[in-house]
């Protein structure tokens, strides 16, 4: 496995991360904040990378819920590898994210996509995990592989 | 895309162009479709499994099954393992233009290359059978060599083929009759 595999995988793993620590900083702050409209959250990389931003997360409303519970709308995840190359894009347009569990779900749509959109997956209903990074889509999953990169035997 | 059907009907495109012509004349691959009904992506695994009515769409082949798991390639690469698991079916062309078609409970793909060479393999277990214009044929084992282009039966205990000059009508009896010729022996096409 390369090392150019591992900063894809990571940045995937580190994106959801990144909800996972907006979401605790929006709960720690549930007292004084409702809700947030339009917001976006950038993360950079660590030293040496640091001035490359690893991932942005945006969306149109954040409403905190009872119970730890953050309700996000348009979603959209984008995450970078240290090259500033976009490697992955994550959009629902709305999802449950609990604070507590580290879980994230929604009914409703979801579409992930590799920054070149060679690779893209949609469905609907979706479980995130975030302990074991661990992502369930639930009904009608469609899968597109732009450029052979299944059972290609000729270049 | 647009440069391969604009050479196609236009005249020769200036020399400045022409460093796109092995683009050009190679028309783009259609992509992969898999669908399916959910999807577990394990990303400490680094794998995909897909579950129910899987439904695979590729320019190459056709696959359905009821299971299918995949790792999960870098960006830009390819997967090195796919396994296809429960009532499946493969259709596909092979490089002579022939069309097969083949059933198993499970079939294994294997993509890798060492030392310069390809290997890319398709395994066939569990009560594997391929049609195409010779007949259906069975083995133990099937195992599709596409890098080298070859199908392995390993014990081919059934062959069954068709009677190529006689009526289609007799196609069965004469399929029967011919169980006594399969010798059980190691059969490569």
């Amino acid at each position: 496995m390369n090392a150019k595999a591992n900063i894809t995988r990571a940045s995937l793993a580190a994106g959801a991360g990144l909800l996972f620590a907006v979401a605790l900083g929006v709960r720690a702050q549930q007292n004084g904040v409702q809700h947030a409209n339009n917001f976006t959250t950038t993360e950079y990389y660590e030293p040496p990378h640091q001035q490359q931003i690893k991932s942005i997360l945006s969306g149109a409303e954040a409403l905190p819920q009872p119970g730890g519970l953050l309700i996000i709308k348009q979603l959209k995840l984008e995450m970078f590898n240290p090259d500033g190359k976009l490697e992955w894009v994550v959009n629902a347009p709305e999802c449950v994210y609990d604070t507590f569990k580290g879980v994230a779900n929604s009914p409703g749509h979801l579409q992930v996509r590799t920054g070149d959109g060679k690779f893209r997956v949609e469905g609907e209903g979706f479980l995130w995990r975030q302990s074991d990074s661990f992502l369930t889509i639930s009904n009608n999953v469609r899968t597109v592989i732009e450029n052979g990169a299944i059972m290609n035997t000729k270049p | 895309m647009v440069h391969a059907q604009t050479n196609a009907t236009a005249p020769a495109p200036p020399a400045s162009v022409t460093t796109n012509s092995p683009d050009a004349t190679r028309p783009p691959r259609a992509p992969t479709r898999i669908d399916s009904d959910s999807v577990d992506f394990d990303l400490t695994k680094h794998e995909a499994t897909y579950r129910g009515h899987v439904h695979v769409d590729d320019p190459q082949m056709k696959l359905t099954c009821a299971q299918l798991t995949t790792d999960l390639p870098e960006s830009g690469g390819r997967p090195s393992r796919i396994v296809a698991e429960t009532n499946v079916v493969i259709d596909f062309t092979d490089d002579k233009g022939q069309t097969n078609h083949t059933t198993s409970d499970k079939a294994v793909y294997l993509y890798n290359v060492q030392n310069g060479v390809t290997n890319e393999t398709v395994t066939l277990t569990g009560n594997p059978q391929m049609e195409n214009a010779q007949g259906t044929q069975a083995g133990d084992v099937i195992i599709w060599d596409r890098a080298n282009n070859k199908i392995h039966f390993d014990n081919p205990h059934m062959i069954f083929r068709q009677n190529l000059n006689g009526a289609t009508a007799d196609t069965n009896a004469a399929a029967a009759g011919t169980n006594d010729l399969s010798a059980p022996k190691k059969n490569d096409e």
